[in-house]
């Protein structure tokens, strides 16, 4: 059994220059905020936005870059969301590209099913985005899927 | 007191000067420092000389923790991220205080070996003081964009000058009569050594790991490879710096999820450097602080000249505004934990002139952690960065 077997190809996507506001708004009605992969023209993927990639908002540029120096320790203080100031505009202003996690994991709609398991375990993640060959996204695959396939084949579902 | 208990209540009271620091703020760093030399033999003496005895192992494991954090700046993908500017401005900048700070203290006769070391600790800067600034004052722009790339390279160019002047500086103190080939041969064999171990087992740590299936496993897999190299390298006396970076440089240009390496080190490592610097403010000998006066002196200042003409050198050629070539060395002037690092390695490798360098380094960390600041706040305003 493969990963292209049981992903989900229904994504919800975003662009580099999706706009904060714009992004907030596709999901607003959610129950909570999902992995939101991000792709280029082509199809490319290119990064994910997650719930924590909104407090990239208030922290100074190149933060990545900063928290590999482990002695920058007073940026691993998680950010004070409830004293921040926004200023006019900043929802335009802030686009994916510059609160996007691009340090993603993601496995090959070819892969075995295990394979997409142990690297999500592997990682700590709950979902991972799936390309094919030329690394454009196709699905996403959650343990959910997974379990689910196994309960079906069980009949429990 | 036992060991254990020992590092319990260096752990626990450590959390709480960490926070009292917060409140005040300053950086937890420097408060460790402080809590040490409270603890320490010269103060309450709760810190006894067998926890001090175990020092050595711990700031091993600590700097080899740190280099191999810092050694993943070292990819094509992070030197194409951060662009012209922070490149040019964070080699010139480190290696500008690098060399000032060295012959400055050779013209007040310092000796070349002492003068080299301290030069390459003038390279180190601390990013938690600075970004404490930049986030108090919610500072934002160009300027703080290129500030904080450099803040994030200069410890990694700084570990690396530290490292060759260390190899040659050992050649030459262990051999005061030996020719300068010869140092450069024990220097050589040091440097390459290391490059050696790092690539060897950065291999090993990158590929075998492409086997682990879950966070426990790689925690292991990753501590394991990495006290391997350090222990490989402290028997063969190689750099321990250099190896922890290099084995980094390694895996992070060999996998493409090789944060995962680093990442999983997050949970773990913050208590071993609370209780290295903790044991680094109990091992300063405050008796010789009276010693470093001329030294202190001349290591701040031209530490300061040297930050300012390597930076005005590598905005001038990246062609950086003004601005950028006045102001930004200012912004690089706090000088905290990495340099604290150095300090202590040089303490360990020159029994005499160890201790004054690292009694220096630990006295003007202090004030560069009280001056720095106001000065990294002169930057923003000059640049008019802080918008409120």
């Amino acid at each position: 059994m493969y990963v292209k077997d049981i992903m989900q190809t229904e994504v919800i996507s975003v662009k580099r220059g999706t706009t904060l506001t714009q992004l907030l708004n596709m999901f607003k009605s959610f129950h909570s905020f999902p992995k939101v992969p991000v792709i280029d023209n082509d199809g490319i993927l290119l990064g994910v936005v997650h719930i924590r990639s909104f407090f990239e908002i208030f922290q100074p540029h190149n933060q990545d870059l900063l928290m590999r120096n482990p002695l920058s320790m007073i940026s691993r203080e998680p950010a004070d969301i409830f004293n921040i100031d926004i200023e006019d505009g900043m929802g335009f202003l802030v686009i994916v590209a510059d609160i996007m996690d691009t340090k993603v994991v993601k496995v090959n709609q070819n892969a075995d099913l295990k394979k997409a398991y142990d690297l999500m375990q592997l990682h700590n993640r709950d979902s991972i985005p799936v390309v094919d060959d030329q690394k454009k996204l196709v699905g996403i695959i959650s343990v959910f899927d997974i379990v689910m396939k196994i309960f079906k084949e069980k009949g429990l579902v | 007191m036992n060991i254990i208990l020992g590092m319990g209540i260096i752990l626990v009271f450590g959390l709480l000067s960490g926070k009292l620091a917060e409140k005040v703020k300053t950086p937890a760093i420097t408060a460790y420092l402080l809590l040490g030399i409270v603890f320490g033999p010269f103060a309450l003496g709760i810190i006894s000389e067998h926890i001090i005895a175990v020092s050595g192992t711990i700031s091993h494991i600590a700097l080899s923790l740190i280099a191999f954090s810092i050694g993943q700046n070292f990819s094509g993908k992070i030197f194409r991220q951060v662009g012209n500017q922070v490149m040019w401005i964070s080699i010139l900048e480190a290696v500008g205080a690098w060399l000032i700070t060295l012959v400055g203290l050779l013209f007040f006769k310092v000796p070349l070996y002492m003068a080299l070391i301290f030069g390459a600790i003038a390279a180190a800067s601390a990013p938690a003081a600075i970004i404490m600034v930049v986030r108090e004052y919610k500072a934002r722009g160009q300027f703080v964009d290129i500030l904080m790339g450099v803040v994030a390279l200069d410890d990694a160019w700084g570990l690396i000058i530290f490292s060759l002047s260390l190899a040659i500086s050992k050649a030459m103190y262990l051999d005061l009569s030996s020719s300068i080939g010869n140092v450069l041969m024990g220097a050589i064999i040091e440097i390459s050594g290391s490059f050696l171990v790092g690539g060897v087992l950065g291999v090993i740590l990158s590929r075998i790991g492409l086997f682990l299936k879950n966070q426990t496993d790689l925690l292991i897999w990753t501590i394991g490879v990495i006290f391997v190299a350090t222990g490989i390298s402290l028997h063969f006396h190689f750099s321990v710096l250099l190896t922890s970076m290099f084995l980094a440089a390694v895996v992070v240009n060999l996998n493409n999820e090789s944060f995962k390496f680093f990442d999983i080190l997050n949970h773990i490592d913050w208590p071993i450097y609370l209780i290295f610097f903790v044991l680094a403010g109990a091992s300063l000998e405050i008796d010789l602080l009276g010693k470093i006066g001329v030294i202190g002196i001349v290591y701040m200042i031209f530490r300061i000249v040297g930050k300012f003409a390597g930076t005005y050198l590598g905005a001038h050629i990246a062609k950086s505004d003004d601005d950028v070539k006045k102001y930004l060395s200012l912004g690089l002037l706090p000088q905290a934990g990495v340099a604290l690092g150095m300090a202590l390695i040089a303490k360990e490798q020159f029994p005499q002139a160890g201790n004054i360098i690292f009694t220096t380094v630990a006295a003007t960390t202090v004030v560069y952690e009280i001056i720095g600041p106001f000065f990294v706040k002169l930057a923003l305003h000059k640049t008019n960065q802080i918008h409120n």
